[in-house]
């Protein structure tokens, strides 16, 4: 036999109990040729190109999954960031476009299309400007669109003037879209540091050098990794760390071969694999799980931010030997809403605004999916905000945030998505402000680490 | 170089113009067809040229009963599939059983196969997993 039973085992496991999945196979399509100074025009070009790549993406998608037996879970799409095309544009006609992206991806099948973005990290156009002020309305007009503005680069600074907008974007998307909890805001990701890459949604858009068109994979499985630990006993961190490492090289492989077959199906080029951990509302599926397996009694003890970075550094380094093409965020993911284990911490008290952003210092994202009380002002969001950023800029990382100020909610009442986004316990922000430091606006300049060259 | 059909309609509307009275449908189409000839031709993606092999890997497993060999191989029998390697193992009342098989030959698409065996996995109350086999190649071998 070519293989070890015990090997086609383990990928049997892997695939039908432990929830390895691919997470997400995410066309990048190029809008960068569709821009025109009439908006009919323009949203027929959008319209047309985006059906033209993309009409088969999930029939294709659906015929790997099954001829391979792995799951794919979720079939995207993601533009160039709206702003560039459409830079001419006012914040109606920038409304419309989003709706025609929203109409685009609802007939060719897809849960979400991401790339209603703009890059702000160095100052705005007009146009980008005018995105921004758009965000609520085109959040709340659309169900498959997703929003993400870079505001923050460890070349560029902190464009607090940016950050300032995007914290009024945010209240403004919770109120917009409050009859459904404020989940508009579930789909508005502020970034520092931005890769141009990402496959996950909702902060994936297709980045101004990436070709006409790409394949993108993003994979997952907490899952495996939680049983991977658990079956490991008692060893020392060093040997968890490769143990760790060694699963993350196999789904890699598979999220390689899965991720070219697709590419090659639609006859586009493939790009890149990111291997993140991205936890599910399902059970098991979780890194607060892995994090607990590893040793600390729950999320937010002494020593979750060391067992964090641990998990981070050997998905990353078996990433880079698997795949000839690593890219995205690549680390793993710490959603509130998405992941049973951090409910419960926060639940429990366990678990603080405070201790989940000296997490996101190690791992490959931010704050995410965390619902704060609709009463936060706009200063203390822009304050979490350019926290993030530092961290970002200086770690030289990419961070983000997105947070959900739940329209007329306060601490101990919930917001509840379902399915992907899951639901979220609100918690306690602390009532200091930040409204002189982030009211004097202006850039944060750019830390020593940008002067490389 | 390609055309897009922005392209195309612009060297339509040009070969209309040159063949003013003449222009009749027909004409115009041949003489579009004629000066992008041997232009659009795409070159074709390349992400690696992995050679993907024609096998699959079928797993199969649940508590044993006399039978359930005989249902798989019939099945793939008939399906004109080349069983390469077997292997099976029985622990305590469960068995799992592996085969390696070739469906280069087969008169089905794996699409089919998998259907079939999912018809003799509610029969025999068993799981049954018909994977290519380059995901195995892939995740175990370097």
């Amino acid at each position: 036999m070519p293989y070890e039973f015990d090997e086609i085992l383990e990928t049997i496991r892997m695939t039908e109990v432990e929830h390895f999945d691919i997470r997400t196979v995410t066309l990048g399509i190029s809008l960068r040729d569709c821009s025109d100074r009439n908006v009919n025009t323009a949203k027929q070009r959008v319209y047309d190109k985006i059906l033209k790549y993309g009409r088969n993406h999930v029939k294709y998608a659906k015929e790997i999954e099954a001829r391979y037996g792995i799951s794919i879970a979720n079939k995207r799409v993601s533009i160039t960031p709206v702003s560039i095309p459409f830079d001419g544009f006012g914040v109606d006609e920038l409304i419309q476009i989003g709706e025609t992206l929203d109409k685009a991806a609802d007939e060719i099948g897809i849960d979400y299309i991401a790339g209603y973005s703009a890059l702000v990290q160095k100052g705005m156009t007009v146009g980008e400007a005018n995105l921004i002020k758009s965000i609520p309305y085109a959040l709340a007009n659309t169900k498959h669109l997703c929003s993400s503005v870079n505001i923050g680069s460890t070349k560029a600074g902190i464009n607090m003037d940016a950050v300032n907008l995007m914290a009024e974007a945010i209240k403004l998307t919770a109120e917009a879209t409050k009859e459904r909890d404020s989940i508009g805001c579930a789909k508005l990701v502020v970034f520092a540091n931005a890769v141009e890459d990402n496959p996950f949604v909702a902060g994936a858009f297709h980045g101004v050098s990436e070709p006409e068109v790409v394949l993108n994979v993003g994979i997952s499985g907490p899952g495996v990794v939680l049983d991977a630990i658990r079956e490991a006993g008692s060893v020392d961190l060093q040997q968890l760390s490769e143990v760790i490492k060694k699963t993350i090289f196999k789904i890699t492989r598979a999220g390689e071969l899965i991720g070219k077959k697709v590419a090659d199906k639609h006859g586009v080029p493939y790009g890149i694999v990111d291997i993140s951990l991205a936890p599910t509302p399902a059970e098991g599926d979780s890194i607060a799980d892995i994090l607990k397996a590893m040793g600390v009694e729950d999320v937010g003890a002494p020593g979750t931010t060391a067992a964090l970075a641990m998990l981070n550094d050997p998905v990353k380094k078996a990433g880079l030997m698997a795949s000839a093409s690593v890219g995205g965020m690549s680390g793993a993911f710490i959603p509130v809403s998405e992941d049973m284990g951090m409910i419960r911490a926060v639940e429990a008290g366990n678990l603080s605004l405070e201790k989940l952003e000296a997490m996101t210092a190690v791992c490959s994202v931010g704050l995410d999916m965390i619902a704060i009380p609709g009463d936060t002002p706009a200063s203390t969001i822009a304050g979490i905000i350019a926290d993030e950023a530092a961290i970002g800029i200086i770690n030289d990382k990419t961070t983000a945030v997105r947070v959900i100020p739940a329209y007329g909610k306060k601490v101990g009442e919930y917001v509840d998505y379902g399915g992907l986004l899951g639901k979220a316990p609100i918690m306690n922000v602390r009532n200091i402000s930040s409204s002189n430091f982030v009211g004097r606006g202006g850039k944060i300049p750019a830390p020593m680490r940008s002067l490389t060259n | 170089m390609k055309f897009t059909e922005e392209d195309l309609r612009r060297i339509t509307m040009i070969a209309i113009n040159e063949l003013g009275e003449k222009a009749s449908p027909e004409l115009v189409k041949k003489v579009v067809a004629k000066t992008v000839e041997g232009y659009g031709i795409e070159r074709p993606v390349s992400n690696g040229n992995d050679k993907s092999s024609g096998r699959v890997i079928l797993t199969a497993y649940g508590l044993n009963k006399p039978g359930i060999i005989a249902s798989l191989t019939k099945a793939l029998g008939e399906a004109q599939c080349d069983i390469q390697d077997l292997s099976q193992k029985i622990m305590s009342d469960f068995f799992t059983v592996i085969m390696v098989i070739d469906i280069s030959g087969s008169n089905k698409e794996l699409r089919e196969l998998q259907d079939v065996m999912n018809r003799i996995s509610d029969e025999m109350k068993i799981k049954i997993f018909m994977q290519h086999e380059d995901v195995f190649r892939f995740m175990h071998r370097i």
